[in-house]
């Protein structure tokens, strides 16, 4: 038995703990490398949870976060990253768009 | 401008009501030479680059003495370092050893008591100054007084880094500026630049193509009908038309409506009550500057200024963007892109602005990848002219300020 990913009230989600990545780089590359498919399960998971993940993490520090509750907010940065595929482009990358291994984000982001 | 009638938050203004205002600009298609001529973009390097006052970041970057920022810049075949003395004052320099010219410092920034080439060892101070040499005793009458760093001209305005390479500028930044300046003091751009985010691109189009894109809303419903389909347009303004232009001297305005009746997305709709975005419906604009909104219409969205030669100020209630331009070659551009927020206080604002980032983010993808399919065919001498309606007129004025300056056709026997 693999250790607990998120807080308690959410250890229905712990299926999607390979989506809460801390950077922004790592959130675009799963987008890329993930089938729509996959993007829109993961969405479909989550977003319904969502006013209750950020009820329960607006309540904590933002910058002190227990790991638990940080990687639960990776969590829903990760639904922000892939939100446009889903709602706008019905595909992972923007269509007809520039490629996103061009767009270089700043050192650590 | 007298409303004609106000449905959806919009007041339609007549046909080519901006053209009629600025007369001097003309109605006609505009050249695209400038876009492909390796004898234009030389000028350009000459008589734009190394005469005009260029941003080269925020002073933020540099929070205290011994911070400093290293930004290469090829289109003026140089190096400078920005960097905050030990007396507070931020100073520029062209990041370069006075002993045999070696590239002084090689990381892009951060914190330091002195400047160390690797080369020989030669140190300087935060200051600039000559310091240290070493097996100095070989050296014929050597003078470190004179052979500090070479400096540059260097002033903030709203805490923006400038810097200027002429050795004597004709203007002081703010006369410079001038009233885009003025009239934009007061945004809170130190409390809105807490959150950073940056890219960077090299993108195959002329700078200027760059400049173009983001000067124009007409392309918002056609190029961007997946990704912000009723944002900018609505069933009364289809085609994005502006609330307000205004052209200055050397730097111009675009006053972007927002729809007031647009449905936001599942995700967006969370973001929006978890905190600010890009596009909001229901601020006050009270305490912005009068250059924020000018028209103080409750259906504005955000605020285009493309300061001269370079470099955009983007601003919404809510966060604010930057592009600088930097042309490396006549087809090749460094593009910087940087999307500020207020600090974030909370988990739910911070996934609000993850998403207004990230929306912001794809939305420029959409652009990026129209400049190179544009830039491929540019010089097929298909076309001679783009053909500008009177929502372009920023791009017309654009043409004319740079060939104010760069005196191309002025020069050119006809």
């Amino acid at each position: 038995m693999s250790q607990r990913q998120f807080p308690e009230p959410f250890a229905d989600l712990e299926s999607l703990a390979a989506w809460a990545l801390a950077t922004e780089t790592q959130r675009a590359r799963k987008r890329r490398d993930s089938t729509i498919g996959e993007i829109r399960a993961f969405y479909d998971a989550i977003l319904p949870r969502m006013e209750a993940i950020i009820d329960y993490l607006n309540r904590l520090p933002l910058d002190h976060m227990p790991d638990d509750a940080q990687r639960l907010l990776h969590l829903t940065l990760a639904l922000a990253e892939v939100a446009p595929a889903v709602e706008l482009f019905n595909q992972p990358l923007v269509t007809d768009g520039y490629d996103p291994e061009r767009f270089i984000p700043a050192q650590g982001q | 401008m007298a409303a004609v009638a106000k449905i959806d938050g919009w007041t339609p203004t007549p046909a080519k009501v901006w053209h009629q205002q600025h007369p001097e600009l003309g109605t006609e298609p505009v050249p695209i030479e400038p876009y492909i001529s390796q004898s234009y973009f030389e000028l350009e390097r000459e008589r734009v680059f190394r005469k005009t006052w260029l941003n080269v970041g925020r002073i933020e970057e540099l929070p205290k003495p011994g911070s400093y920022l290293v930004k290469d810049l090829p289109i003026c075949q140089t190096s400078i370092l920005v960097v905050r003395g030990k007396d507070g004052r931020v100073r520029a320099f062209h990041n370069v050893c006075s002993h045999r010219s070696n590239k002084l410092v090689w990381s892009q920034g951060g914190s330091c008591q002195n400047f160390s080439c690797k080369f020989h060892g030669w140190s300087y101070n935060l200051e600039g100054q000559l310091t240290f040499v070493p097996d100095e005793e070989n050296f014929f009458d050597l003078k470190k007084k004179a052979l500090g760093l070479t400096s540059v001209s260097c002033d903030t305005w709203e805490g923006f880094i400038f810097i200027n390479f002429d050795s004597q500028p004709q203007e002081t930044l703010q006369e410079y500026l001038g009233e885009i300046g003025e009239t934009l003091k007061g945004y809170p751009f130190a409390e809105y630049s807490a959150e950073r985010y940056s890219w960077s691109t090299e993108l195959h189009a002329n700078w200027k193509l760059l400049k173009d894109a983001f000067q124009e809303a007409y392309h918002v419903a056609f190029l961007h009908k997946r990704s912000i389909p009723d944002s900018f347009t609505g069933k009364s303004n289809p085609f994005a038309h502006g609330l307000d232009y205004k052209l200055y001297k050397r730097h111009r305005q675009m006053s972007v409506w927002g729809n007031m009746e647009h449905k936001p997305t599942p995700v967006e709709g969370l973001a929006y009550r978890s905190g600010a975005l890009i596009i909001r419906n229901d601020f006050s604009a009270d305490h912005l500057p009068p250059g924020v909104n000018p028209t103080k219409d409750q259906g504005w969205a955000l605020d285009l200024n493309v300061i001269f030669p370079n470099f955009f100020v983007d601003i919404s209630e809510g966060s604010y963007f930057t592009y600088n331009m930097w042309p490396l070659a006549v087809d090749r551009t460094l593009w910087e892109v940087r999307n500020y927020f207020p600090k974030a206080k909370t988990a739910g604002q911070r996934f609000s602005q993850e998403y207004s980032k990230v929306l912001f983010r794809d939305i420029i993808m959409e652009d990026s990848s129209t400049l190179e399919q544009t830039q491929k065919v540019l010089a097929s001498g298909a076309k001679t002219h783009f053909v500008l309606q009177d929502q372009e007129i920023l791009i017309r004025h654009d043409q004319k300020v740079h060939e104010d300056y760069v005196g191309f056709y002025k020069e050119r026997p006809q």
